[in-house]
């Protein structure tokens, strides 16, 4: 699929494969939102009105189900293959996104707290974000969706070595 | 972690008022009691006052009593207490609140002097206590209403994180050697008919002022015939006058901000003083500067100025109490970074991808209104729209060379540099142990061009800065560079 090599590695590891999962029931839900607005579109708006309208009757409906097949059909696969993470002997290091591509790499010395989060949806599947904050408002790197019980022992993990490493310069 | 040696004959720090006089300082503006006025006027809609000078001196009377009482209760129910570890505010009318700061976390100390306070001979201090990545207001100490010796005795108190002697020393006992780093010269006034920022002083008075216009009775208001207004004369006369009052408010504007604007170095920290009506005095701990930016306007390009702040971890309001040269010449300007900074040397450009990128991205809102233009003249005769869309292209040409020829990056064995933006011009010098992380972004678009923007997360300043549009392989090389080992993460082989 890409052309050019990445600007920087990949990181290790992958996500669990449940994120897919998720990730698909999160574009079910947003495609049913997005199908209700286009209906009440159809349904609400007189289709005698001036210039606009007309075409706006026929793209409305053809962009929701656009929207449906790419975020069911494709960008969860598009996205698991992306999304990559690792922890190394100094960093963490995590790759996101999927048209536009994100890599973020904070070293654990730097490290000023780490939080698990369990979002409802990510509870049914379980899975948890770990989120490492820095001192930057920028330099937060997520983790997103690790098995419950990984996430919880790489936080731990992380917590305890920025103990030992952390120094004063932030 | 910083050794504090505990002296054992540290009494325990004495909760401190602050000076009476507060009480009534704030008495005449009205601090405390403002926040009655919602409560306050439903009260006197309802009760229905009627006119007459027997009520409205009632009123007078009462809103000043109000605020009096509500002056002095603050007054009472505020302490402050600098110790050895930690400065604890106590404060709260009816709900109480302990806020307790260590010292090791105060990252700047602000000693403001405003008229009404030079009256009374009272300061205010200010002390920032950033931490982590929260932001707000809620992130400062303010102790309100403090005789001078005791702000300075305060502040020298908290920044050199040990307990002074008593306040009978002053605390002040050898002062370390103060070496000037910088002194506004009144000429460089003239630069700020060309900075944004200073323009826009005089055109809030404006406003405001055409507001009292349309307040004022009809009878007041010079009769303008229409015939006057149309006349060619008059219009010149008009926007020659506004010109002349942009120009000449926006350096009284920058007189009154900047006047005997000073930077010394007194030890291990920056003081600023600066302010021709409001006397601040802003410190700044050398320890925690990780760099410096030097921004340059659109404008100020014209005439060589510049502007520098300092990127200090930690440090609320960064834009307004990091700045150590409001304005100057660039010259000026790149001495004074270049002593905070090591200067990594020249720039590299960017590769010419990026500069395609900019102009496409320049231009195409352009395109855009072009194209929506030629649709819109088939359907519904707009043909103006065209016309339009094809000035915002060409005018996109300069705009997205500029934005290209902004573009640059270099490393230094100790620091490191990047640059970008066409409006305002910022290049940065930033410390290699500043960077708290890195973020590589890379879009569908830079991925065929082969191209990928880098920030480097910082715990200052705005948090993060980037070089966009970097070549892609040079990125990994680029972050090694200008940062500590653990960026090699980004070429080593994965294990």
């Amino acid at each position: 699929m890409t052309t050019a090599p990445p600007p920087v590695r990949e990181p290790a590891w992958s996500l669990s494969r449940s994120a897919i999962s998720l990730w698909v029931t999160e574009g079910v839900i947003g495609s049913l939102v997005l199908g209700v607005g286009a209906a009440l579109f159809a349904v609400f708006v007189p289709g005698d009105l001036g210039f606009p309208f007309p075409v706006l009757r026929r793209l409305v409906p053809i962009a929701a189900a656009l929207y449906a097949v790419v975020t069911i059909g494709v960008r969860p696969w598009f996205r698991f293959r992306v999304h990559r993470w690792e922890v190394t002997a100094d960093a963490v290091y995590t790759l996101t996104g999927w048209l536009t591509r994100t890599w973020t790499l904070v070293p654990i010395s730097r490290i000023q707290t780490v939080d698990v989060t369990r979002g409802v949806l990510q509870q049914l599947f379980g899975l948890s974000t770990v989120a490492v904050l820095t001192a930057s408002s920028q330099g937060t790197v997520r983790v997103w969706h690790l098995e419950a019980d990984v996430a919880q022992r790489v936080a731990d993990d992380l917590a305890h070595r920025a103990e030992q490493v952390r120094d004063q310069a932030t | 972690m910083r050794e504090r040696i505990e002296q054992s004959d540290v009494s325990e720090p004495v909760a401190r008022r602050a000076s009476p006089l507060v009480v009534l300082l704030h008495t005449v503006t009205f601090r405390q009691a403002r926040q009655f006025v919602p409560a306050v006027i439903p009260i006197v809609a309802a009760t229905g006052f009627g006119g007459g000078r027997t009520t409205v001196i009632a009123l007078v009377v009462g809103v000043t009593l109000l605020s009096l009482g509500t002056a002095a209760l603050s007054w009472w129910r505020f302490t402050y207490a600098d110790g050895p570890s930690s400065v604890v505010v106590t404060r709260g009318l009816l709900s109480r609140s302990v806020r307790t700061v260590p010292n090791d976390r105060i990252r700047g100390v602000e000693v403001e002097t405003s008229v009404l306070h030079r009256l009374f001979g009272l300061v205010r201090v200010r002390i920032d206590a950033a931490a982590g990545a929260v932001a707000g207001k809620e992130e400062e100490l303010v102790v309100d209403g403090v005789t001078r010796a005791e702000g300075d005795r305060l502040r020298a108190a908290v920044l050199t994180h040990r307990q002074a002697p008593d306040r009978a020393d002053g605390g002040t006992e050898a002062a370390p050697a103060e070496e000037e780093f910088g002194r506004f010269d009144n000429r460089w006034l003239l630069y700020a008919p060309l900075v944004g920022s200073y323009l826009a002083l005089p055109l809030a008075a404006v406003g405001a002022l055409f507001r009292l216009a349309q307040e004022l009775p009809e009878n007041v208001r010079p009769n303008l015939g229409e015939a006057a207004l149309a006349s060619v004369r008059a219009l010149g006369i008009t926007v020659g006058g506004a010109l002349v009052v942009l120009v000449a408010g926006s350096v009284v504007g920058a007189a009154i901000v900047n006047w005997g604007f000073r930077l010394v170095r007194r030890g291990g920290s920056l003081i600023a003083v600066r302010g021709l009506i409001t006397r601040r005095h802003t410190e700044l701990e050398v320890d925690r500067i990780r760099g410096a930016t030097v921004a340059e306007g659109a404008g100020m390009r014209l005439v060589h100025a510049a502007r520098v702040n300092a990127l200090v971890t930690g440090l609320g309001d960064a834009t307004r109490r990091g700045q150590l040269l409001p304005l100057g010449p660039r010259s000026e300007a790149w001495t004074l970074a270049r002593r905070l900074v090591e200067d990594p040397g020249p720039l590299v450009a960017h590769p010419p991808a990026a500069r395609r990128r900019r102009l496409v991205r320049a231009t195409f809102a352009g395109l855009m209104v072009t194209v929506a233009g030629m649709l819109a003249t088939v359907l519904a005769g707009w043909w103006w729209v065209v016309l339009v869309g094809l000035a915002l292209t060409v005018l996109g040409i300069p705009l997205g060379r500029g934005r290209y020829a902004a573009l640059g990056h270099a490393t230094g064995p100790r620091s490191f540099s990047v640059r970008s933006g066409w409006l305002v011009r910022e290049q940065v010098l930033l410390q290699h142990r500043a960077v708290v992380g890195w973020q590589v972004r890379q879009s569908f678009f830079q991925r065929q061009a082969g191209l990928a923007t880098v920030l480097a997360c910082v715990g200052a300043g705005r948090g993060g800065y980037a070089a966009i549009d970097m070549a892609a392989g040079d990125i990994a090389g680029f972050a090694l560079a200008a940062s500590e080992p653990w960026a090699a993460t980004f070429s080593r082989p994965a294990p």
